[in-house]
């Protein structure tokens, strides 16, 4: 580049605002830049008024001149060895580091090494905080809202006889004043399972759902329902099912906002296969209000490894002898009859020992 | 509607022109790369200039007529777009704790507000896209974009998909009888018989889908009913454990056949609105995409994209893009080079240019 008048690249030029185009050459003339037609002086200005496009792969680079006149050319080598000339060897840094080369794959390796420690790290720090600045009102929405839907589509009334409610009701309030938010934080709800069977679950706002067919599989005995009504106001107090939700949220949004754009059909797969991933509880999360369950039932006065005595009933009718089951993030049902047996014993003796 | 018929226009004069994608998987998988660890490493900042260099690097391999489009749009615009968004979170969340009251207005604030997000984030985009030098641009109005896509969406919604075709001519004629390429304007007018026609197949997917998956389902759960009478120990539990994962088996098939209709839809709806549009009222554009190729090509992208944990990414979007982009063409009426050299940028388009920012971006 030493000579008076040289060459950088060939291509067209437009005039400001228009699309016609004119064969010419970007040149170098001294201290300007210059595009000229067969000699003709098209535009010219110093190089410190032209706008020059950043190279991306090898689309068209824009050479902008003051006077709203472009020059466009494909010789993207051209316009780089003209920038490595005058703006320093860093100029054109990015479109290096992208460039197909061994470099990528220590690259992929970084990126897979860095997103495995946001997904074990980050996330549940996300998660936390996203809690905490959650306002009341959102369980409250999520919670009335579920249980107005399942009413309308999967619940009926409970066919429950009125003493047995009752009874199952008192025991749950003693049940609930032991636990943080106090009796008044919980609402039970009796209602007909149809499809889903035995079961009972707590929604966000407090409110807890047993279902007839649970009770009957209890045959009479009453602490094994409160065993389990002591691990759903867990999850309530756990805030577990905000927590998932969050997660399921948090990760989908993640990946979106790194991988930039992974195609419509991912994005679908993302935040619908996520919110159906919030339905379930974590294999912590559920330990934990097995253990909570446990502390519930014996500050109230009742037996605390009640809930193993559910699970050694599931296991016997349901035959599940898993050690964890494939459908959800549950541990199997033996080792958890163990899990509450072993806390069990041990807090007690501790409390003992106090 | 039989305006909107295209009647066969002699040949003389006219020049066909397809367009082409240039770029290819291992140029973008290092874009890519590069913008994934850089977004990373500035905690999501860089995203904003990453998007722009993904814009840039689509556009500008996308070629019609040996001149390829250009994104206009600066990391530094997207970015601040993006700030304002986190920003009014941030205060509704806070205004929220102290005055709860406004976490039940913002929602409907939204709601009302949705049409002009809509229209402003068309206009950006059409204003930060250029061709030969000369930009696109949107004039179309809020009201519009309520009646064509909220309006449209309830519609189809509440209508299940029967009036779906009707929403999808709201919403096309919206989209192109406001775009204009500097001083020329699109139009659009789908005729309402062609698009279902193309509604048909999709609907026949869901219609029939659903019936054979429900016509498994009751086999399944009939047969198994009967073969644990059968046997001795029977609970109602086991059957409980069968529907819940019949329930499962039901949200993924219902999945599955939405997903596909919804691909031969969109495929089908783009065919027949872009063929019906045309640039300054005489030269036609057309889009030929097979509706079972693209709908293979977007599925096996998801698969491919899912095991391998995104890796593959890069080669699904390069391929998408040159399957749709070679389906889609112009018919000139009159001689190209003439009638592309002679457009003019018009006023609005340039004069705003650095003063708008990126409303929510809706992927249309």
């Amino acid at each position: 580049m030493a000579s008076e008048s040289s060459a950088i690249a060939t291509g067209e030029w437009h005039p400001a605002n228009s699309s016609r185009a004119v064969p010419a050459v970007l040149r170098e003339e001294g201290v300007l830049l210059v595009a000229v037609e067969e000699g003709r002086t098209l535009a010219s200005a110093v190089p410190e008024r032209i706008e020059i496009s950043p190279r991306v792969g090898s689309i068209p680079r824009r050479v902008r001149f003051p006077d709203g006149s472009v020059f466009e050319t494909r010789d993207n080598d051209g316009v780089d060895g003209y920038l490595r000339v005058r703006r320093g060897p860093r100029s054109g840094l990015l479109h290096r580091l992208e460039k197909f080369h061994p470099r990528l794959i220590l690259m992929t390796l970084a990126v897979i090494l860095l997103a495995t420690t946001i997904y074990r790290f980050a996330v549940p720090v996300l998660v936390e905080v996203a809690v905490l600045v959650t306002p009341p009102f959102v369980p409250d929405l999520i919670g009335s809202g579920t249980l107005a839907s399942l009413d309308r589509t999967i619940l009926k009334p409970s066919d429950l006889p009125e003493g047995e409610r009752q009874a199952i009701s008192e025991g749950f309030s003693k049940l609930a004043a032991q636990s943080k938010g106090g009796q008044g934080a919980y609402r039970l709800n009796f209602r007909d399972g149809g499809v889903i069977g035995p079961n009972a679950f707590a929604l966000p706002d407090g409110s807890l759902i047993l279902t007839d067919d649970l009770v009957k599989l209890a045959n009479g005995d009453r602490e094994m329902i409160l065993g389990v009504l002591g691990h759903e106001i867990a999850h309530v107090e756990g805030e577990h099912s905000l927590r998932q939700l969050y997660r399921a949220a948090g990760v989908a949004a993640l990946v979106m906002l790194i991988a930039g754009d992974v195609g419509s059909g991912v994005e679908d797969i993302l935040t619908q296969g996520g919110a159906l991933l919030a339905l379930s509880y974590s294999r912590a999360a559920e330990a934990e209000a097995d253990r909570r369950s446990v502390e519930l039932m014996r500050a109230a006065g009742y037996d605390p490894v009640a809930l193993a005595r559910f699970f050694a009933v599931l296991e016997d009718k349901l035959g599940d002898h898993r050690d964890a089951s494939i459908l959800s993030s549950h541990p199997g049902t033996p080792q958890r009859q163990q899990d509450i047996r072993n806390y069990a014993a041990q807090s007690g003796s501790r409390l003992q020992a106090r | 509607m039989a305006v909107a018929e295209t009647a066969p226009r002699a040949a003389a004069g006219q020049s066909f022109e397809r367009a082409s994608f240039t770029g290819s998987a291992s140029e973008y998988f290092g874009i890519w790369i590069v913008n994934v660890l850089l977004t990373i490493i500035t905690v999501g900042i860089y995203s904003a200039w990453a998007k722009v260099r993904r814009k840039r690097y689509f556009y500008g391999n996308t070629v019609i007529l040996g001149r390829a489009f250009e994104y206009h749009a600066t990391g530094k615009q997207i970015f601040i777009g993006r700030l304002i968004v986190i920003a009014f979170l941030i205060v509704i969340n806070v205004g929220t704790a102290i005055f709860p009251p406004i976490g039940i207005i913002t929602p409907i604030v939204i709601l009302i507000a949705l049409p002009w997000l809509i229209k402003r984030s068309l206009r950006f985009n059409a204003r930060v896209t250029s061709y030969r030098n000369v930009r696109f641009d949107f004039v179309g109005t809020a009201g519009g974009a309520f009646v064509a896509i909220l309006l449209g969406s309830l519609v189809a919604f509440i209508s299940l998909g029967i009036l779906a075709p009707l929403a999808s001519r709201w919403t096309w004629r919206y989209i192109f009888n406001n775009l204009r390429y500097g001083d020329r304007p699109f139009s659009s007018d789908p005729a309402l018989g062609r698009l279902y026609r193309v509604w048909l197949l999709p609907a026949l997917i869901v219609f029939l889908g659903s019936l054979i998956f429900g016509f498994i389902a009751f086999v399944v759960i009939v047969g198994s009913a009967t073969f644990m009478s059968e046997s001795a120990n029977l609970t109602d539990t086991q059957l409980t454990v069968l529907s819940i994962a019949g329930i499962y088996a039901g949200v993924f098939s219902y999945f599955i056949l939405y997903g596909l209709a919804g691909l031969f839809y969109r495929a089908g709806v783009r065919n027949v609105a872009w063929s019906a549009a045309m640039l300054d009222g005489r030269h036609q554009l057309v889009s030929d995409l097979s509706r079972p190729r693209y709908a293979w090509i977007a599925i096996s992208n998801v698969i491919v994209t899912v095991f391998t944990l995104g890796l593959m990414r890069p080669w699904a979007a390069v391929r998408l893009a040159r399957y749709v982009n070679e389906h889609s063409g112009i018919r000139i009426n009159g001689d190209p080079g003439e009638i592309l050299s002679s457009i003019e940028a018009s006023g609005a388009a340039i004069s705003a240019e650095y003063m708008d920012m990126e409303g929510f971006d809706f992927g249309f």
